[in-house]
């Protein structure tokens, strides 16, 4: 089980990004890649990151969306694109040899961040004053 | 008042764990030896292989083992008592060891001057293949009491690895294990490895693994000594 060492690593890399950024900022949602020819399940990273963002500042809203990447192959003797699968043992079906190239498919990367930046206490002070 | 901000860099998840093993890569580097991390599921035979080997081919080169277990130094003491170094890592609940585990060791506990370190992960052929530790090679560890379908239950680990082990050969008369389809399985998915028998107990295959491991440390010694040439020359 170390989708929980993956769901506490895509919150650090938020963290990091709202640091970054300056004191007044907060996470909405953070988008990931899965490649499917790695070891990480998308519904335990999930489950993770919902227990988990709490504990990280100003995550606790953050959502998690996943895309999951298919697997594409070049095969490696005739060069058929294909993507490999379990069911043919990762072989091409064309001709059946075996991956030459993984050309996607192991991918395990943040791809997008979205953050929200408040205005500074002074400003928010002067609008409250407007307001009145 | 919110504004809002689109952060697009796109970032590797464990990237931090693949620049503390880059970290650990070099520390083994600067000690000249050459760091293996051994992977299999649990009771595959990693210890046993280590202890026959010690024992068949301690003379070939010097060795010293971390060793990664969940709980206890069942391991470890088995290692010392063939007579070679060991260092204990205790993952406590973790399925796997990381490059920040083995950073730890190495800044705790000074390592032995060794041509060859071996690390010796969880059992556990799912989650170290994510998990590099900063060794130069990897190899996995398949008992033929596992079935010979496993590298296609668990592709990621068979292929990203340099040598796989067929391990307790000596049960394959008792067993329903076909090699030539395992090894068949093994290259569709990582073309380049190499593939091995091996029996612990009996030592059948021992020499060649051992042979294997002394041109792998001389290949890697070889690389140390053009670096450092190829470093004189750039100053």
């Amino acid at each position: 089980m170390h989708e929980a060492a993956i769901a506490k690593s895509i919150l650090e890399i938020v963290g990091e990004r709202l640091q970054s950024l300056g004191a007044h900022t907060n996470a909405q949602s953070v988008e990931v890649l899965f490649g499917e020819f790695r070891n990480v399940d998308p519904e335990s990273v999930s489950f993770a990151f919902d227990s988990m963002r709490a504990l990280f500042s100003g995550c606790s809203d953050c959502r998690l969306s996943i895309n999951t990447v298919t697997a594409a192959a070049h095969c490696k003797d005739n060069h058929h694109q294909y993507r490999p699968q379990a069911e043919n043992a990762y072989r091409c079906p064309t001709c059946g040899s075996g991956i030459g190239k993984l050309l996607q498919g192991e991918e395990l990367d943040v791809v997008n961040v979205v953050i929200e930046i408040e205005r500074p206490d002074k400003e928010k002070k002067q609008h409250a004053r407007v307001g009145r | 008042m919110h504004e809002s901000a689109d952060e697009h860099a796109i970032e590797r998840i464990l990237g931090k764990n693949e620049e503390m093993a880059d970290h650990n890569r070099e520390h083994f580097k600067s000690l000249g030896a050459c760091a293996f991390n051994l992977m299999s599921a649990p009771g595959a035979g990693k210890t046993s292989l280590l202890e026959t080997t010690f024992k068949i081919a301690g003379g070939k080169f010097s060795s010293c083992v971390i060793e990664g277990d969940m709980v206890g130094d069942l391991d470890a003491d088995r290692i010392k008592k063939v007579g070679v170094p060991v260092h204990q890592i205790s993952t406590g609940r973790s399925c796997h060891l990381d490059a920040q585990m083995v950073a730890r060791l190495l800044h705790a506990e000074p390592l032995e001057k060794a041509d060859a370190i071996f690390i010796e992960n969880v059992g556990n052929l799912v989650c170290p293949a994510e998990f590099p530790l900063g060794e130069h090679r990897r190899i996995v560890l398949l008992s033929v009491t596992e079935g010979d379908d496993k590298p296609i239950k668990y592709p990621v680990i068979f292929r990203n690895c340099d040598l796989v082990i067929f391990t307790k050969c000596d049960l394959l008369e008792h067993v329903d294990f076909n090699i030539s389809e395992a090894i068949r399985h093994i290259e569709a998915i990582n073309p380049a490895v190499k593939t091995m028998q091996i029996s612990a107990k009996t030592g059948y295959g021992v020499e060649q693994w051992a042979a294997w491991l002394v041109s792998e440390i001389s290949e890697f010694k070889q690389h140390l000594k053009s670096d450092k040439h190829v470093h004189h020359t750039a100053h």
